[in-house]
């Protein structure tokens, strides 16, 4: 007589060893295992809902993938992509440079919490979780290179993490810091609550949303699809979070969820809210980046944050009003260091400016007034008037530019500490550098480096250290494209 | 010597790396930061320290107690 799945699964589950010839500290030492380190028994009662046995997985992976592969092939003709918006064409390089390679960065910290996590039930989950991340670093790599016979910039799908491109060393900045070099706990804590439960739902529900109105099919399926395993190996976080709380962890716990919380906002803003609102076609956008954020992720996490008992971060009434302006400001930064991406950013035409007026009150009143001088500058310049040529400042902690929230709120600050000045765009970027110092202290940002002579002050020098070496390789303004003089070589020596 | 200064506009929307001499004036560094500016700026300027003391246009930046890494505003009268 078959034994049924639910008189077996939680038995295996929770298969665990005693050690009678170690210390289970020494198995489960708290540099990897995290802190507080607690004892076993504080454990014993990890579970989360799904539940997922291995050959459940297998199963249900091998049907998503089946399903991603047989949409790509029915619906991925050249034809088909050809007639992508070539905005939306942008976003997906974008997207794809600065996520891909960070789910792959992710294996080996699901891994770690396969090995020091210290429930048997969390380790198999995240034993799972780092075949999901595997399975998302493919799938989205295989869009990625089907885009490539558009143009050969998708290649930094797989490109962008090796590059020192200022983007991605922000990215790479908050992904070591969140899961890379990381405790188990830590990693629970920072990238299954914070960043998966509380963030992914954006980047590929949301987005999945508009790929689909936009008509590109093959990425749609991809994000949809990686979702739902998002969904699945983020409840590692909630249990680790109960278990912490339950033994004298809160103050910890309070700390982990806050400071992900704003380094993930300050992350997003840059690349989904940019990327939502100036590079998505008008047919495929229903709600604002505002509105995905107020329903889908501030809800949520408000909701999360009232069934653990703990506290909305101290900079609450800050970032609520980032959400209405920050990622605005920062696309004008992004316009002007275009060809410092990989990417093309455009000028919002009018009903690109009506849509934004509409969704956000104060758009045009703020924002207007700046691009209507980018247009003034294209007609009496021509491309050289719309570009930056004085380096950015540089958040010693996020590593972004220190983007006014608006014009004329300025919230940047600075902290001396052994003889060093550092450089940060807000005050909660400065107070998570406080409360660990050590950990970021010696990191420079690029500014950091071209003062050091680490890095080439010269902007066409610069180009080539971030990875942008030929000219039709550098973002450009998306409709105006490139002036002729650009493709002129550059004399060396 | 050169030292590196975090310089902002106070109407505009991000900062700049000024690279100066330290012997030159805190004007100086205004004029200097402005003629980056995407609009014209006209009338005086003033230039405040990050705790918001504003600083005396004839001192040299050494003497007005700016060092590496410090941030200045410029904030401008009118604007053409």
């Amino acid at each position: 007589m078959a034994i049924l799945r639910d008189e077996w699964l939680d038995l295996a589950r929770k298969v665990d060893w005693e050690f009678r010839y170690v210390d289970d500290r020494d198995v489960f030492p708290e540099e990897l295992s995290g802190s507080p380190w607690l004892p076993r028994s504080a454990w014993k009662d990890w579970n989360e809902s799904y539940r997922t046995s291995y050959r459940e997985y297998v199963a249900n992976q091998r049907a998503k993938d089946e399903s991603v592969r047989s949409v790509r092939d029915a619906l991925d003709k050249v034809r088909l992509v050809e007639g992508l918006d070539r905005g939306w064409l942008q976003l997906v390089k974008f997207h794809n440079g600065a996520f891909v390679l960070a789910e792959y960065a992710a294996v080996p910290s699901e891994l770690r919490m396969a090995r020091f996590g210290r429930d048997a039930a969390w380790r198999t989950m995240a034993t799972l979780g780092a075949l999901d991340e595997i399975r998302h670093t493919q799938v989205q790599l295989l869009v990625g290179h089907d885009l490539l016979r558009l143009d050969e910039n998708f290649d930094w799908t797989h490109r962008a993490y090796h590059t020192n491109e200022w983007v991605m060393i922000a990215a790479r900045h908050l992904f070591d810091d969140m899961f890379v070099a990381a405790s188990a706990i830590d990693t629970a804590i920072q990238l299954n609550f914070v960043f998966e439960t509380g963030f992914t739902n954006l980047q590929f529900m949301a987005l999945a949303a508009m790929a689909d109105k936009a008509d590109h099919h093959a990425f749609e399926k991809a994000l949809a699809s990686i979702q739902t395993d998002e969904s699945r190996h983020a409840q590692i976080g909630h249990p680790v979070l109960r278990t912490l709380i339950e033994n004298g962890g809160k103050d910890r716990a309070q700390f982990l969820v806050d400071k992900m919380w704003w380094r993930c906002w300050r992350a997003f803003l840059a690349t989904t809210g940019t990327a939502m609102e100036y590079l998505t076609p008008l047919r495929a956008r229903d709600r604002s980046f505002k509105e995905f954020m107020q329903e889908w992720v501030v809800d949520q996490f408000v909701k999360n944050l009232e069934e653990f008992e703990l506290d909305r971060p101290w900079f609450w009434d800050l970032f609520l009003e980032e959400i209405e302006f920050a990622h605005h400001s920062l696309q004008l930064g992004m316009y002007l260091y275009r060809t410092t991406l990989w990417f093309d950013e455009p000028v919002p035409d009018a009903a690109e400016r009506q849509w934004l007026q509409s969704n956000y009150p104060h758009w045009e009143e703020v924002y207007g007034p700046m691009w209507d001088r980018f247009d003034r500058a294209w007609e009496a310049e021509g491309e050289a008037g719309t570009i930056a040529y004085a380096l950015p400042a540089l958040c010693n902690l996020c590593q972004l530019p220190t983007v006014f929230l608006r014009p004329g709120r300025n919230t940047a600050c600075t902290l001396e500490r052994d003889g060093r000045k550092y450089l940060f765009c807000s005050e909660p970027c400065r107070w998570i550098f406080e409360r660990e110092p050590e950990r970021f202290a010696d990191h420079r940002s690029v500014v950091d480096r071209i003062v050091a002579g680490q890095a080439p002050g010269k902007l066409i020098d610069l180009h080539e250290w971030m990875g942008l070496g030929a000219s039709d390789h550098k973002g450009k303004d998306l409709r105006r494209g490139l002036e002729p003089w650009r493709f002129v070589p550059v004399p060396k020596g | 010597m050169r030292i590196y200064l975090f310089g902002y506009l106070d109407d505009d929307f991000y900062g700049r790396v000024v690279l100066t001499p330290a012997e030159h004036t805190v004007a100086d560094l205004a004029q200097q930061l402005v003629s980056w500016a995407p609009v014209t700026c006209r009338g005086a300027l003033f230039v405040t320290n990050e705790a918001g003391a504003v600083l005396d246009p004839a001192a040299t930046l050494d003497a007005a107690g700016l060092r590496n890494g410090d941030i200045f505003t410029v904030a401008t009268a009118g604007e053409e």
